[in-house]
């Protein structure tokens, strides 16, 4: 067993890069959330989404902090069976959470999303779907490991898991349609990733295809969205509104932004400010430079993603790094595409930043196990490079003698 | 494919992903930032506008002037009907007015009834600062209180010509009245001021969150001008020309009361004239201020002005006598007044007696073109540039149009024609000694800020028109004689040696002269050594029927007695 280094910079740079995005996320949800006529009331507290921010930061990182201890071979099916992985208990808690929302939800905007769990004067509202995304993220590369050798096999594997995820799907989808395609979508990657054929996928698609359908015909809000995404002419000002006012947000912030809680589109003009449009008010008050600095935080996350997947040296490391970064970072591209009016509108939150305590915990928690496989696969050759380098500087007379870095026999090195 | 190149291939694809919307971001931002602030513009900002206070016109009497026209700030109390959908409500508003206000709910009820369909009603003006407390304290929904300035002219009709008046909309919503008449109308872009604009940053219920100082503008409180005119000599000359014009039954007159070497207007007085306020009410004849609007053929008071200038040329001396034809002089048809039958005569007794024929004479030895250059010299044919509107620049046909009666007409004042600002613009340069002025109405004009920005231009008495022992001699010879013994004996002051000319001309109707029809006029100026102030006065139509008399001398001379006693005895008191 290759036991944890207890240097490693790109676990480092995870948890700045998170911190970052959730400390942008409070700051400009505390923003967002300013409003010229409300008063303030401890009694409401939980209500106010921007306190229950300032709440959640704490929170949040110590969530982030917490998960990185816990050794991610837990999620595992491989350590000791999947009866004893922690993957499979919580896509079962999730599936249970998901049914009892369904029949004793709180309804939110013609939707039963949440939870409302009541706690003396306040109470603690919780979105199962978010858990369950999670949840099939982590089983999915908890399934994928253990059946290696044997995923290719359509009916005895591959069809199976559809099962699994169309049952998730389908309990989320007449609520909460954008959650349910992403969790479909983030299924067909992970497969995709893990040696699924391609060819099988065509059976599913053909039969969620008319799923699909009916859904967006079932809803004419979705109908007016995706119309109004494709011919803006021929939808109705309402449908525009969102989008439009998003884009002037946007736009309002030219290069430097407005400053920051300078904003305007806050103030009534942009609906859903704090959670699903807060990237509009970023780049209306930070302007390009704080928008785009954003964006990049994310392309960098991806790259570390990548490099805690390549440097992962257990088929299941490599999965479920690959599955969090990737889930983050689609996440994170949807929600931005929407925003900038390149995708229609969707209710998905911008991971670390949009306001809603579910999210931001549980994305906390899954950078926090990207932290951890991070930590027990260290850059150990880059390690060991240096070492022999420092060791060969010693050696050297003069300067003629000094070794470069592309000639170390790496190969040699590699289990120092 | 292999596991490690997808999951590579999948990361560079949403590090691609990312890149792309980062474009996005860029395209958004700054190409495309302009377009939505214009699309974002008015859902995003509100703005109030902040009316201002028009300036003030003074005059120059007193101590530091008095007040002729002046905006103040008065409330208005209005209605919107359109927030008053049902009847019951109005009635309800009616009522609860009707105590405050102490107008019946009737009455409100009816004027809204008249102007249901607007969303402005003004249902009092001028309302006391209790009774703005009140409704703002009723709070009552679709009444409102709008602050706007209000015009007043304290002297009315005293100043009305010489100040006009504002107006061009009757819409009570609509705060643009601009200067239309008199010095309301030349200075108009000075005493308007700027309007303000106070944007808002607004929420979605347009509710103010702050103020964008950038595009803000405060008001400008217009400037305010000083007048030359002083109203107690306006009120001297008013006065003294109404008692003519109604004991004659005249048609109209106008008197002007001018200081010969500034050319500052001290009175312009034109009758009949209005009440400022009511303007609209008035007869259209009665709105023209008929000193600069209304040529008319000067007579016999052009005479001083021909003299001087063929003396000037060289072409006429002091010592000349001419032959007046014994009374006809038949080549031209040309007779004197009232019969007078006049042999050889000296320049000063043509002027003394006034005679025609002299001066018929004097304009042939001049010559068409002496003459025409001389009338031009004076001014004649040509706008004064008085700082007042709608001058008439008279009319003063180029030689090439002239007959061959013409030069024999223009030295006594016919087949031409002129105003009373002209005419007394050519006796202020004599009076001053042959150096050209400009009439005007403006001394001083003072800014928002108390500043002094303006201040009139002085007359050019470096230069000169004529020569001074030219304009000294018509002056202090010839015209002081006609008021010693010739035609104006009726000008004559006991404390003060005035001078001037009469004039009684024709009047052309439907190009033929008659006998009934007459302008009868006065223009001079005392003292004779150094004149104060040159003073015109031209009645119209003096009604001959009476009996009393039609002549320049008999009905003009009077009222420029009158004026000029009163205006040089408090022009002495006051010592200015």
């Amino acid at each position: 067993m290759i036991t944890a280094a207890k240097d490693s910079r790109i676990a480092y740079l995870i948890e700045a890069a998170v911190l970052l995005l959730m400390a942008m996320g409070t700051v400009f949800v505390f923003s967002a959330g300013a409003n010229v006529s409300s008063s303030y009331s401890f009694r409401h507290f939980y209500q106010f989404t921007t306190l229950k921010q300032l709440f959640f930061f704490p929170l949040a990182v110590a969530i982030l902090y917490g998960a990185s201890r816990i050794d991610y071979r837990w999620f595992s099916f491989n350590r000791s069976g999947p009866k004893r992985s922690l993957a499979a208990y919580m896509l079962g808690v999730s599936i249970v959470l998901l049914a009892v929302v369904l029949l004793f939800g709180t309804e939110k905007n013609m939707a039963r999303r949440w939870l409302v769990i009541p706690l003396g004067p306040a109470s603690v509202s919780f979105q199962p779907s978010e858990l369950a995304k999670w949840s099939m993220v982590f089983f999915l590369a908890a399934f994928l490991d253990y059946f290696a050798d044997t995923v290719h096999l359509f009916w005895k594997r591959f069809v199976p898991i559809c099962l699994i995820a169309g049952l998730v799907v389908g309990l989320i989808v007449t609520q909460d349609f954008g959650t349910a395609a992403f969790i479909a979508m983030l299924t067909f990657v992970m497969l995709l990733i893990g040696g699924a054929r391609w060819w099988h996928f065509v059976v599913p698609a053909l039969a969620a295809a008319p799923v699909f359908v009916a859904a967006v015909m079932a809803s004419p809000t979705r109908i007016n969205r995706i119309k109004a995404f494709v011919s803006p002419e021929l939808a109705s000002p309402a449908n525009l509104y969102q989008a439009q006012q998003s884009l002037i947000a946007i736009a309002g912030g030219r290069t430097w932004g407005k400053g920051l809680g300078m904003g305007i589109s806050k103030y009534g003009h942009l609906p859903e400010d704090t959670t699903d449009f807060i990237f509009s008010i970023i780049a209306e008050e930070l302007g390009f430079a704080g928008a785009l600095f954003v964006v990049l935080v994310f392309a960098l996350l991806v790259i570390l993603g990548l490099t805690v997947a390549i440097r992962c040296r257990d088929r299941f490391g490599k999965l479920l790094a690959a599955g969090i970064t990737l889930t983050i970072a689609i996440q994170a591209a949807i929600n931005i595409g929407v925003v900038t009016v390149v995708l229609p509108t969707k209710g998905i939150p911008l991971p670390f930043i949009s306001a809603g305590g579910t999210s931001m915990l549980l994305c906390a928690a899954a950078a926090g196990i990207l932290v951890n496989i991070a930590k027990q696969n260290p850059a150990q050759i880059l390690l060991a490079r240096r070492e022999t380098i420092r060791h060969m500087t010693h050696a050297a007379k003069n300067e003629s003698e000094l070794p470069t870095l592309h000639r170390t026999p790496t190969r040699l090195l590699t289990r120092v | 494919m292999k596991m490690q190149p997808l999951i590579v291939v999948l990361h560079v694809l949403m590090v691609v992903v990312f890149g792309l919307l980062g474009w996005r971001l860029f395209y958004l931002q700054h190409c495309q930032a302009d377009y939505y602030a214009d699309e974002a513009y008015s859902s995003l900002h509100a703005y109030t506008r902040q009316e201002p206070q028009r300036g003030r016109i003074l005059d120059s009497g007193g101590v530091g002037g008095r007040v002729l026209a002046a905006s103040n700030k008065i409330q208005t109390v209005f209605i919107d009907p359109g927030v008053l959908g049902h009847w019951d409500d109005v009635m309800e508003t009616a009522g609860a007015l009707q105590d405050v206000l102490g107008m019946g709910a009737m009455e409100i009820c009816d004027m809204i009834a008249e102007r249901r369909t607007r969303r402005f009603v003004a249902i009092k003006e001028g309302i006391t600062e209790a009774q703005r407390e009140a409704i703002v304290a009723a709070n009552l929904r679709g009444v409102g209180i709008q602050s706007q300035y209000r015009r007043y002219y304290p002297m009315g009709a005293l100043t009305s010509h010489v100040v006009g008046f504002i107006g061009g909309n009757t819409d009570p919503n609509d705060f643009d009245k601009i200067g239309l008449s008199g010095a309301e109308r030349s200075y108009e872009s000075l005493l308007k001021g700027s309007r303000g604009n106070h944007v808002f940053l607004v929420d979605k219920r347009r509710y103010p969150i702050g103020m964008d100082t950038k595009r803000s503008v405060a008001a400008r409180d217009g400037s305010s001008i000083v007048l030359t005119i002083d109203s107690t000599i306006q009120e001297f000359a008013r006065s003294a020309l109404m008692k003519q014009v109604q004991a004659y039954q005249a048609e109209s007159g106008a008197a002007v009361v001018m200081n010969p070497w500034t050319g500052a207007i001290l009175a312009l007085v034109s009758l009949p004239d209005y009440d400022p306020l009511e303007f609209g009410k008035a007869d259209i004849g009665r709105l023209r201020n008929r000193a600069l609007t209304d040529p008319f053929e000067p007579g016999s008071i052009f005479k001083p002005i021909v003299v001087a200038g063929a003396l000037d040329k060289g072409l006429l001396h002091t010592t000349d006598r001419i032959y007046c034809e014994d009374g006809y002089y038949e080549k031209y048809r040309i007779g004197e007044w009232a019969g007078h039958r006049f042999g050889n005569m000296t320049v000063k007794a043509i002027l003394t007696e006034s005679s025609n024929i002299g001066m018929a004479k004097i304009g042939q030895k001049m010559g068409q073109k002496n003459l025409y250059e001389v009338v031009r010299l004076f001014g004649f044919g040509q706008p004064t540039g008085v700082d007042l509107p709608g001058e008439d620049a008279g009319s003063l046909r180029p030689t090439n149009e002239w007959s061959s009666y013409t030069i024999t007409r223009i030295p006594y004042g016919h087949e031409i024609s002129v105003t009373a600002l002209q005419i007394i613009r050519a006796f202020a340069i004599l009076a001053n000694g042959g150096s050209p002025v400009t009439p005007h109405l403006v001394r001083a004009v003072v800014d928002d800020k108390g500043e002094v920005t303006q201040v009139s231009r002085r007359a050019n008495l470096a230069g000169h028109l004529i020569k001074q022992e030219v304009a000294e001699w018509v002056v202090r010879e010839a015209l002081t004689n006609v008021v010693n013994e010739g035609t104006g004996k009726e000008a004559a002051l006991e404390k003060w040696q005035t001078w001037g000319k009469t004039g009684t001309a024709n009047i052309a109707t439907n190009g033929k002269y008659d006998t009934v029809n007459y302008t009868a006029s006065f223009v001079g100026g005392a003292p004779a050594d150094v004149p104060q102030v040159v003073t015109l006065v031209t009645i119209r139509k003096p009604n001959k029927a009476l009996g009393k008399g039609y002549s320049g001398g008999r009905v003009a001379a009077p009222v420029f007695r009158e004026i000029m006693e009163k205006t040089l005895t408090y022009l002495e008191k006051n010592q200015r």
